[in-house]
């Protein structure tokens, strides 16, 4: 199994597209957001990118997704809607399982796919490999400079991250 | 808005300003900015109505979209010269993407447009912070980099904002719109002058904020935002009325005024560059500028509609609207110009 999890991440990563680009309400298609950031940062660890996979997480899961959801909390309705909720929703969200069950099996069956162009594995579109790194991992090395050289633009971006955060809930409020 | 809220974003809007004005690096630039643009968005929006917050999209979007151009600039720059040290811009393509941007951040002719519906949809009070303190962190980026501005490219925009902001304030009765038309007249004149002697520039920009600080704070006195209830001040004060006369004629630069100060020393400068009809042109557009603001004066302290007697002396608690700051701003907005020959200093 070990020697598929990329493919089968792959499949439950567009899987859990397709639970959002059906477009339940916001609060639905954020939690599937979060599933479905959590298999993407998966499938970049799988490709060797450990560091870049721990920021999709910390940033994009816990900053910007954070705000989204407290700001569809503060301008939710009182009955979401939900994937079974309404028919073309439900609909919508059986025909992109099926037809992601079929791509796949369509994979399994000749060991690649050709749509447009020959696809037979992501190789190096995901992580950028520049070769000759050394012995220590660059970009927590860049991390560590961010931390020792540059704390007045910790500070700065902290800030900012602070006053995005402020304001859109000022904005959000509306009385 | 909560108070503890309302310190921090206006703390913010004054920390961007201030990162922008003493940063050395493109990239703290360009976060002031976005910190600056950021912070400001709730002050736009404080009355929740649909007007506001049309003026305060507009505002984003126009100040996120010069922000989006200087970062090309910025980055151009960083390949063509390699390092990010605000200094002079050697590449054309970056230094007239640059000038764009902050352009389009000050409101210049043709990127005028949001400046009076804007100005308009908000308070009055945000309408003066809006035309004064966004002013100065563009206007220092510029005049960082004044010595690798296209000419041509700003003495264009500079003659076109003048024309705009006087043609377009004509025929205006809200004294927002009128403001913010004065505005872009006023950066006109100051763009004019950055690729000469850009200390002009920063002399017209002190003048220009400390005589539109006093007009709102005017204006707000009275909580006036129409040419009509300005012209009813006569009866409740009377003394307003007659510093709102000679601050419009500040603001059109009449002499012996002190907004005469920037407009002759620019022009001077202009001369000695050989250049005149492009000063000559701007004195004379000046001129639609001075006429809505003798209009102003007009109907606010020259004239008295016809009322009955009992009318003329109105009765009313002492009024207790705080003007910050309003007797030495009405007399640096007005009395300067006998100190001009300080500027000698300067050679």
């Amino acid at each position: 199994m070990m020697t598929y999890i990329v493919f089968i991440l792959s499949i439950v990563f567009v899987m859990s597209f397709v639970g959002f680009a059906t477009k339940p309400s916001p609060i639905y298609g954020g939690l599937v957001l979060i599933i479905s950031g959590g298999i993407g940062c998966a499938i970049v660890l799988n490709f060797g990118g450990s560091f870049l996979g721990l920021m999709v997480f910390l940033i994009y899961l816990g900053g910007m997704l954070v705000v989204f959801g407290y700001t569809t909390a503060m301008a939710t309705e009182q009955y979401p809607e939900v994937w079974v909720s309404n028919k073309a929703v439900l609909a919508a969200f059986i025909t992109g399982l099926l037809s992601e069950l079929l791509t796949a099996c369509y994979v399994l069956k000749d060991d690649e796919v050709e749509v447009v162009l020959k696809f037979n594995g992501m190789g190096d579109w995901v992580i950028y490999d520049t070769g000759d790194s050394g012995f220590f991992s660059e970009e927590a090395m860049g991390i560590a400079a961010l931390y020792s050289y540059g704390t007045w633009l910790v500070v700065v971006t902290g800030w900012s991250l602070l006053i995005g955060v402020l304001v859109i809930m000022e904005v959000t409020r509306g009385n | 808005m909560k108070p503890p809220i309302l310190i921090i974003i206006m703390a913010t809007i004054m920390t961007g300003t201030m990162i922008v004005m003493l940063s050395s690096h493109w990239l703290l630039i360009w976060i002031g900015f976005e910190m600056n643009m950021l912070a400001i968005i709730p002050i736009l929006m404080k009355k929740y109505n649909p007007r506001a917050m049309e003026a305060s999209t507009k505002y984003f979007l126009t100040q996120a979209t010069a922000s989006m151009l200087l970062m090309m600039g910025v980055t151009i720059n960083l390949l063509y010269s390699g390092q990010w040290v605000v200094s002079k811009i050697s590449n054309p393509i970056a230094s007239i993407m640059m000038t764009t941007a902050l352009t389009m951040k000050l409101g210049l002719s043709p990127f005028h447009f949001w400046v009076p519906e804007v100005t308009q949809g908000i308070t009055l009070m945000s309408g003066m912070i809006l035309l004064t303190w966004q002013k100065i962190a563009p206007m220092s980026i510029l005049y960082q980099i004044s010595p690798s501005i296209n000419t041509n490219l700003l003495m264009l925009m500079a003659l076109t904002s003048v024309l705009v902001g006087g043609w377009g304030g004509l025929n205006q009765t809200q004294l927002r719109k009128i403001m913010a038309y004065s505005s872009i007249a006023h950066m006109g004149w100051m763009a004019a002058i950055i690729t000469y002697n850009p200390t002009m520039m920063v002399l017209n920009l002190t003048l220009y904020i400390l005589m539109t600080l006093s007009t709102f704070m005017l204006f707000m006195l009275n909580s006036s935002t129409t040419t009509l209830s300005l012209s009813h001040m006569w009866n409740k004060f009377p003394l307003i009325t007659s510093m709102i006369l000679i601050l419009m004629l500040s603001l059109g630069g009449l002499p012996p005024l002190s907004g005469f100060i920037p407009k002759w020393m620019i022009i001077q400068e202009l001369t000695k560059n050989n250049m005149i009809i492009i000063p000559t042109l701007m004195a004379i557009t000046a001129l639609l500028n001075l006429y809505f603001y003798l209009r102003l004066t007009y109907s606010t302290a020259l004239t008295m509609f016809p009322s009955t007697n009992n009318m003329k002396m109105k009765w009313q608690f002492e009024y207790t609207k705080k003007a910050t700051l309003l007797p030495p701003l009405i007399i640096t907005s007005t009395m300067l110009l006998p100190l001009t020959p300080m500027l000698s200093v300067l050679d």
